[in-house]
């Protein structure tokens, strides 16, 4: 009997999407119910951040960079001022840097409760979606009274934080660090280790180390690779060497090393790193200003500078071209994200549609950083 | 229903001699009326908001609490605005089979309900192939849903549709392999005689008679979860892929009447494993007076099928999804082969001890009581390690 | 063998594991939910229990404004719009107008650092949904005001007084831009 004839199928799953990451569109051509090609298309969210630098200012664009990458805006906050600092060479006070670290760290946590969430939720378990936003929802009551917003932050400024710890907020910060242990073994009960979980996500696409690092991925993507490199032990910034944290990679236990689950598994265990960071920075805080003195009209002399800085989505790099006025010349964000979109045609062969779901979502993919 | 027609008729008031054929089919009609129109279509509404109810406390949050009493109205809320919403049928679709696909499903829903046991004199029809009529007629979902995937015009629709068609009739067969199990202790397909042959004490249901009936009523329940399209199997209308599966193209009513086939199909499932496994309507004899006994016995078989429609609703706030082919694998590699295991199982024990054994009985309530005590000490422990949220806004 | 071995594995793993996850959801059933059931059932209003820094809604207390426009010059989208003449003749300083366009303000609170008495500062207001665009442009001088000097001493205005603490209050919430040198201690 000859082979049955059967068309390929092109399916569109839009940029409204109860499941992609924010406004991303995929062009799936499909055979039934697995993929032949997975096409991706951005650019539904881009709102010209980068050339609205040069209209506002260094100062006035440390509220922009928030909504650069809207789920970890500490990092991006942190990357436009520790660029304009090196700029003007501005050395940051040591209890600065402190309160850099911990709202980093604290929102490194807020962004990968969010990332697995949502990992859960594409996967069909509604639960874990839910419980990951309840602990969010507490390190925003956190942060809020640190800075009083729950989203954009605008923390930091060029110099340093722009409010110091409010009291009582220390004792606050490590009574939810000491809750925050046993709800995420609970977490990891109710989800990380079940098995239709695992069968769902084990195996599937599969990056290998070499691929990962030709492709450019960064972060927890590239660590669950295999490939132990994170800028804050290899390239260290800021306050970091006085830490003693671990770098997970993935292991492949569940499956091959580098598929989805050992991404997954090593944003849970990044967690609890972050919650080792947070406890000791919140121990040995030192007394001091929070903010070094920066002249109102801030006018860097010029040059050029790259700093990296190590968001929750991986090594966010920033470029600032500063040509001596008050207004940078160029400013361009390199984030993880995009790269990531470039993989997803390659992996995608072969895959069902189920599981391109499955792989976005490891990938931890936000549009907006794509975009910007 | 024999016992209620013979009653009405005594009772005289439709003169002296009324045509036997006659009132026996009027008074069946109004019963089946009042049981679709008063029972099972409130349920599948009431149900949605229990659903909602229970889906939140497991998710620490609250349900819909404002529409009436405890949000208690919320599911005529929803009806109502269903029903005023736009009839959007697309252009392109086949318009008598979109039409005509959500009433097939409904129907599929509604027919079992002739045979459900509500107590020893409330049954529609006593048929004597009752599990055999139940097990068939709610295959006629497939039709209803291949119609609506097909008809719709929409790709998405179709991968919905045909995903749930292979599903479900992929899991007809360890479902109806597990239902023989029972048949072939009781040697009857009938729904009554099948209750009868239980007792209403633990030991004396099919569920501990014997450890293959055990993992038969566990298949099945799995079996049933995966035919009414229930996580972890509710692939076909997987929100996050598909939007809403076979059902996307459908608005209104219409779309509300796929899904309260679904919501009702949780007791459909419930009733038949309370029928085969926990005892139907079994009851102590409290008196001798029937009315009261028909009364104990209808409460007896709702709280039985409401605790499994319970469980349901709990499997699906704490399980992902299946994928497809993981689905397929699940029923033909692991639940077909174990299904003809309990097959042969129970037939050997039939062979060995066809009055059955009462120490077995014994034995697996007490397994079945083990079970749960170590489900509560874990259930304690999680209790005790999370300590009780705590709350960072004290003036709330 | 290794096959048959894997097969029970899966079961097991399979029983293990949906156990596990059941006995999680089962101890929420107990537990207290963690929603805030917002506006009506709630004992204080939500206003009152947001930290004194949360950024809502901008207000100006122009009673305490000194016309420095440095809010103006602060803000990235230029949502303030200010005007202020000094007359030559008395030195008065005016203020005729201080519209701040809500629509387009985006809550980072950099007006409110530099300002030096605290007049400008957000309170704890969230809720500006309104029907017309027009409605969001706040406009706080109704008739031309004097700006207002700082003196040099505490304020014994008894009206300006309370306002002008609240003001300062909120201004030194934000850092004190120091060097690297360690200088005195902070509680907390």
């Amino acid at each position: 009997m000859s082979t049955l004839h059967t068309e390929e199928m092109t399916l569109n799953m839009g940029p409204q999407h109860p499941s992609t990451h924010g406004v991303l569109r995929f062009v799936i051509r499909a055979d039934g119910e697995v993929m032949r090609e997975a096409i991706p298309d951005v650019g539904y969210l881009h709102r010209s951040i980068e050339k609205i630098a040069e209209k506002v200012g260094y100062h006035g664009f440390m509220p922009y960079t928030d909504r650069v990458d809207y789920v970890c805006a500490m990092f991006t906050n942190q990357g436009w001022g520790m660029a304009c600092e090196k700029l003007a060479k501005i050395e940051v006070p040591r209890r600065g840097e402190y309160c850099r670290v911990i709202a980093a760290e604290f929102n490194r946590i807020a962004s990968h409760l969010l990332a697995v969430g949502t990992m859960g939720m594409d996967i069909g378990a509604f639960t874990p979606f839910v419980h990951a936003l309840r602990e969010r929802e507490m390190i925003n009551d956190l942060i809020e009274e640190l800075c009083g917003a729950r989203l954009t932050f605008n923390y930091m400024r060029i110099g340093g934080v722009a409010w110091d710890l409010p009291p009582g907020w220390r004792e606050k910060a490590l009574a939810y660090l000491d809750h925050f242990d046993p709800i995420l073994d609970e977490f990891n009960s109710l989800i990380s280790f079940n098995k239709i979980f695992v069968e769902r996500l084990a195996n599937i696409g599969v990056i290998p180390a070499e691929e990962a690092i030709n492709y450019n991925l960064v972060g927890p993507n590239l660590r669950g690779s295999g490939v132990k490199w994170d800028i804050r032990k290899d390239l260290p910034y800021s306050v970091y060497p006085d830490f003693d944290f671990d770098v997970p990679i993935g292991q492949g236990q569940w499956g091959v090393v580098g598929d989805s689950m050992d991404r997954y598994m090593v944003r849970i265990l990044e967690m609890k790193e972050s919650v080792k960071i947070l406890c000791q920075a919140l121990t040995r805080i030192p007394s001091g200003p929070v903010l070094a003195k920066v002249v109102r009209n801030f006018k860097p002399p010029a040059g050029e500078c790259q700093i990296r800085v190590e968001s929750a989505r991986g090594d966010m790099g920033w470029y600032v071209v500063s040509d001596g006025t008050g207004y940078p010349w160029r400013v361009h964000v390199r984030t993880g994200s995009f790269a990531a979109m470039g993989l997803i045609q390659k992996l995608s062969r072969g895959l069902m549609i189920a599981d391109l779901v499955a792989l976005i979502a490891s990938l931890d993919v936000i549009a907006p950083e794509i975009d910007r | 229903m024999q016992q209620l027609i013979e009653y009405v008729i005594a009772s005289g008031m439709l003169g002296k001699n009324p045509p036997y054929q006659i009132v026996a089919a009027v008074v069946v009609l109004l019963a089946s009326a009042f049981v679709v129109l008063v029972v099972a279509l409130p349920f599948a509404g009431i149900v949605t908001w229990v659903e909602r109810r229970v889906w939140a406390r497991i998710q620490s949050r609250i349900g819909p609490n404002r529409v009436g009493p405890q949000g208690f109205l919320q599911w005529l809320a929803d009806g109502i605005k269903l029903i005023c919403k736009e009839d959007i049928v697309p252009t392109d679709a086949d318009p008598h089979l979109f039409k005509l696909a959500p009433y097939l499903v409904m129907l599929a829903w509604i027919l079992p309900w002739a045979v459900m046991p509500f107590s020893s004199a409330l049954i529609l029809a006593d048929l004597n192939v009752g599990i055999l009529y139940m097990t068939a007629v709610t295959a006629v979902t497939v039709v209803g849903i291949l119609m609506a995937g097909w008809s719709s015009n929409d790709k998405w629709s179709l991968i919905g549709g045909i995903r749930s068609a292979a599903q479900i009739i992929s899991y007809e067969i360890p479902a109806g392999l597990s239902i023989f199990p029972v048949v072939m202790m009781t040697g009857t397909l009938s729904m009554e005689r099948i209750i009868k042959a239980q007792g209403w004490t633990p030991q004396h249901w099919f569920l501990f008679a014997n450890p293959f009936c055990f993992i038969a009523a566990g298949i099945l329940f799995v079996s049933a979860l995966a035919e009414g399209n229930r996580t972890p199997f509710d692939l076909p209308e997987a929100e996050s892929e598909l939007v809403a599966g076979f059902a996307t193209e459908y608005s209104g009513m219409r779309y509300s009447l796929f899904f309260m086939a679904e919501w009702g199909n949780l007791f459909i499932i419930g009733a038949i494993i309370a029928t085969l496994f926990l005892g139907g309507w079994q009851a102590p004899r409290v008196s001798a007076d029937p009315v009261v006994m028909n009364i104990l016995q209808l409460i007896v078989f709702n709280a039985k099928v409401l605790f499994l429609v319970f469980l349901s609703m709990w499997i699906r706030g704490t399980l992902p999804r299946i994928r497809i082919d993981q689905l397929v694998t699940v029923c033909w590699k692991y639940l077909v082969p174990i299904a003809f295991a309990n097959l042969i199982g129970t037939a050997v024990w039939v062979a060995l001890w066809p009055e059955g054994n009462s120490v077995m009985g014994y034995l697996m309530v007490a397994l079945g009581a083990a079970l749960v005590v170590l489900f509560m000490r874990r259930v304690i422990y999680y209790l005790r390690r999370a300590r009780m949220e705590l709350y960072f806004r004290p003036n709330i | 063998m290794g096959a048959a071995a894997q097969y029970f594995e899966n079961i097991r793993d399979t029983v293990r594991t949906v156990f596990e996850g059941m006995a999680v959801t089962a101890s929420h059933f107990v537990r207290k939910p963690y929603t805030v059931q917002y506006p009506d059932r709630m004992p204080v209003r939500v206003q009152d229990t947001l930290p004194f820094r949360y950024r809502g809604i901008l207000e100006v207390d122009l009673e305490i404004c000194t016309g420095c426009l440095a809010c103006e010059r602060a803000c990235p989208i230029d949502c303030i719009v200010i005007a202020c003449e000094k007359d030559s003749a008395t030195k008065i300083l005016t203020i005729a107008q201080f519209d701040i366009d809500i629509a387009k303000c985006m809550f980072c609170g950099l007006c409110s650092e530099p300002c030096p008495t605290g007049s400008i500062h957000h309170t704890s207001e969230f809720e500006g949904a309104d029907f017309s665009l027009e409605s969001l442009i706040r406009r706080f001088v109704r008739e031309p005001v004097a700006a207002y000097k700082p003196k040099k001493g505490p304020e014994t205005d008894p009206r300006i007084a309370p306002i002008l603490s609240r003001g300062m209050r909120y201004v030194n919430e934000f850092a004190a831009p120091g060097s690297d040198k360690p200088a005195e201690a902070k509680t907390a």
